[in-house]
């Protein structure tokens, strides 16, 4: 029969190699790789709070983007907001929306400006935060950002009638890199 | 975080080896602590991963806010630093707004009332001049008698537009090319010696999608590809234009220029996407002699005007597809001549993508010459299709215009017809080098076979 301190002894020595042992398992347990959370898929469609659209069907929302389209409902001028390359979201949108690369973005808009078709060239900016300022502050601004970036200072219109992380909602962007 | 069990270990390696020694108590505490070490575990277990992401998110919305705030510093040294020059005596005013001037990010929760808006950058640069240049250079041979084969400088094309307003624009081309003129067949000005040409002025208004206005010089709406490439080598696919919308200058048969006041907009169609388009202008020059300038820049040889309507449609259902006609009104007074009526009906069917294109139109001239039973009809047409593969996008044209050896106008024109081959390499975004070939047959003359070699860019 085992002595008792035996047992415990037993027990404890277990109980210390346990523990490593179980840090070193439920190290990879503890650091998974999370899923991102919707909202940091999802790309969104902002545009100023004052502007009276709500709902955008692809269609339109890719003929604004193009330039086909000039103006809102309310008269207003659409001044397209865009990220530099190398932003995922301007990749996704050039894919999702426009279905070119970033050259024939380029001559689409350069072609249309010549032709005249095209009213205003987009603008382009630097960071999402500054694409969210730029809406703010312009009336008629149009642009996109990652759904997790959006905050209350620009209003996101639903594309065929879903807004972003509704099924069926058809504008994704990959997740971070340093995520 | 790992604190009990490291806690637990020190207790017992405290102990060492006189664990025979463990008083009662102290082996029931560590018993204890024995049994309470999983249940401690499957907190930390739960616990520390949580707070391990809240840290990692934490640091990371640390890192972009500190990301931020550099690049507001980058901003505002370069705003100081334009300041600082905008005060130099030599600095010129409307100096470029500083980039990315707009782009200092607010606070995420930052609230619309809590900052004072950021004035939009292109109130800055409304009025600016925004300029790129399109150009081409060419060798060109053939066998026709007389001609040499020769390096030509093409038209050196700048393109300026202004933002004047929220609804105003400017635009305009403004060309250099080299001489001489080409207008019905008569040569006009000195081989070598460069000119210049406004061949675009006008400045828009743009009320809404459905209407538009603009007043200048443009070019005509008749048919497709006078409006899409204009002056510049570096959009079309082909080294040249078909020679029905070649320019007056160039031998053309077209009012290709028009000076006046057009309309043009979206017509509610749904899906069709109908499109007009309205001029009035002063048409094409006819009481001076035919061989000086075509377009009516400034004085109209007669009261009555050009009229244009063009009708197109793009359907939503065919991305990239253009079909339409248009339908050109003038009355033309040559010198010692009865005065002609003029009608050009064209009509078009074009599929653009970027990486194809099949481009179709055919018109036909109408000259009616008033007192005479005969109307002098030319008709004309040209397809052209072209493949993208990779860099290279060969591509094939026929074109044929077929006029009356009597016809009032351009008499020099006869019958013109034949195929084109060529290729078109981009060899960047900007700079397309091209070669072609073209076979042409003529009425009661030698065909012509011709070589040229183009780099067309823009810059």
């Amino acid at each position: 029969m085992p002595r008792p301190a035996h047992v415990l002894f037993f027990m404890v020595c277990a109980a210390l190699l346990w523990e490593p042992l179980l840090s070193c398992s439920l190290g990879f347990a503890q650091l998974p790789v999370p899923e991102p959370p919707a909202a940091e898929r999802n790309l969104a469609i902002v545009v100023n709070n004052s502007n009276p659209v709500n709902d955008l069907s692809m269609v339109d929302l890719r003929r604004v983007f193009l330039g086909e389209r000039g103006h809102w409902p309310n008269g207003r001028r659409i001044t397209l907001v865009m990220l530099e390359p190398g932003w995922p979201e301007r990749a996704a949108v050039l894919s999702s929306i426009y279905h070119m690369d970033e050259t024939e973005f380029n001559n689409h808009f350069l072609h249309g400006l010549f032709t005249g078709e095209v009213f205003v060239s987009p603008k382009t900016l630097s960071t999402p935060e500054g694409v969210r300022k730029f809406i703010f502050n312009v009336p008629g601004a149009i642009g996109y950002l990652r759904a997790s970036d959006v905050d209350k200072t620009v209003k996101v219109i639903r594309i065929d009638e879903r807004l972003p992380g509704d099924k069926g909602y058809k504008l994704h962007v990959p997740p971070r890199e340093n995520r | 975080m790992k604190f009990s069990i490291p806690s637990l270990n020190q207790a017992f390696l405290a102990y060492g080896p006189s664990y025979r020694k463990i008083p009662g108590k102290t082996l029931l505490l560590l018993l204890g602590m024995l049994v309470a070490s999983p249940m401690l575990w499957a907190q930390q277990s739960e616990a520390p991963p949580a707070s391990d992401s809240q840290a990692i998110k934490e640091l990371l919305e640390r890192v972009a806010e500190l990301e931020a705030k550099v690049k507001k510093m980058d901003q505002l040294e370069a705003r100081v630093r334009q300041l600082e020059a905008e005060k130099q005596p030599t600095a010129t005013a409307g100096s470029a707004p500083v980039p990315g001037q707009t782009t200092a990010a607010p606070g995420k929760d930052t609230e619309p009332q809590e900052e004072p808006p950021v004035p939009e950058r292109m109130d800055v640069s409304k009025t600016l001049l925004r300029m790129r240049g399109f150009g081409d250079i060419n060798l060109h041979g053939d066998n026709r008698k007389g001609d040499t084969t020769s390096f030509t400088l093409g038209q050196l094309n700048l393109f300026v537009t202004s933002d004047i307003s929220e609804r105003f624009k400017f635009l305009s081309e403004i060309i250099f090319e080299g001489g001489p003129d080409n207008i019905y067949g008569v040569t006009r000005g000195q081989n070598n010696t460069f000119s210049v040409d406004v061949e675009r002025y006008l400045v828009e208004y743009s009320q809404s999608d459905y209407f538009k206005l603009a007043a200048g010089r443009w070019h005509t709406a008749i048919g497709y590809y006078n409006t899409a490439y204009h002056h510049s080598t570096w959009f079309q696919t082909a080294a040249d234009r078909p020679f029905l919308f070649a320019f007056e200058d160039r031998g053309g048969i077209l009012p290709i220029h028009s000076v006046g006041i057009s309309a043009s907009g979206l017509i509610p169609s749904g899906r069709l996407g109908l499109h007009y388009v309205t001029e009035v202008g002063n048409g094409r020059a006819s009481r001076s002699a035919l061989t000086q300038e075509p377009v009516q820049n400034v004085i109209d040889d007669q009261n009555h005007k050009a009229y244009n309507l063009a009708l197109f449609a793009r359907p939503e259902v065919v991305p990239g597809l253009q079909v339409g006609f248009s339908a050109y009104r003038d009355l033309l007074s040559p010198i010692n001549l009865p005065r002609i009526d003029e009608t050009i009906l064209a009509a078009h069917a074009v599929f653009v993508r970027p990486s194809f294109e099949w481009l179709n139109e055919a018109l036909v001239v109408r000259h009616a010459p008033f007192g005479s039973a005969r109307a002098f009809r030319t008709p004309g047409f040209y397809t052209q299709v072209s493949k993208k593969f990779r860099s290279y996008r060969p591509y094939f044209r026929y074109q044929y215009v077929n006029a009356s050896n009597a016809e009032p106008v351009f008499p020099d024109i006869k019958l013109r017809q034949g195929p084109s081959v060529g290729v078109r390499f981009d060899a960047s975004e900007s700079v397309a080098l091209k070669l072609q070939y073209d076979y042409t047959a003529l009425r009661q003359q030698p065909a012509v076979s011709a070589l040229a070699m183009q780099i067309g860019f823009t810059f």
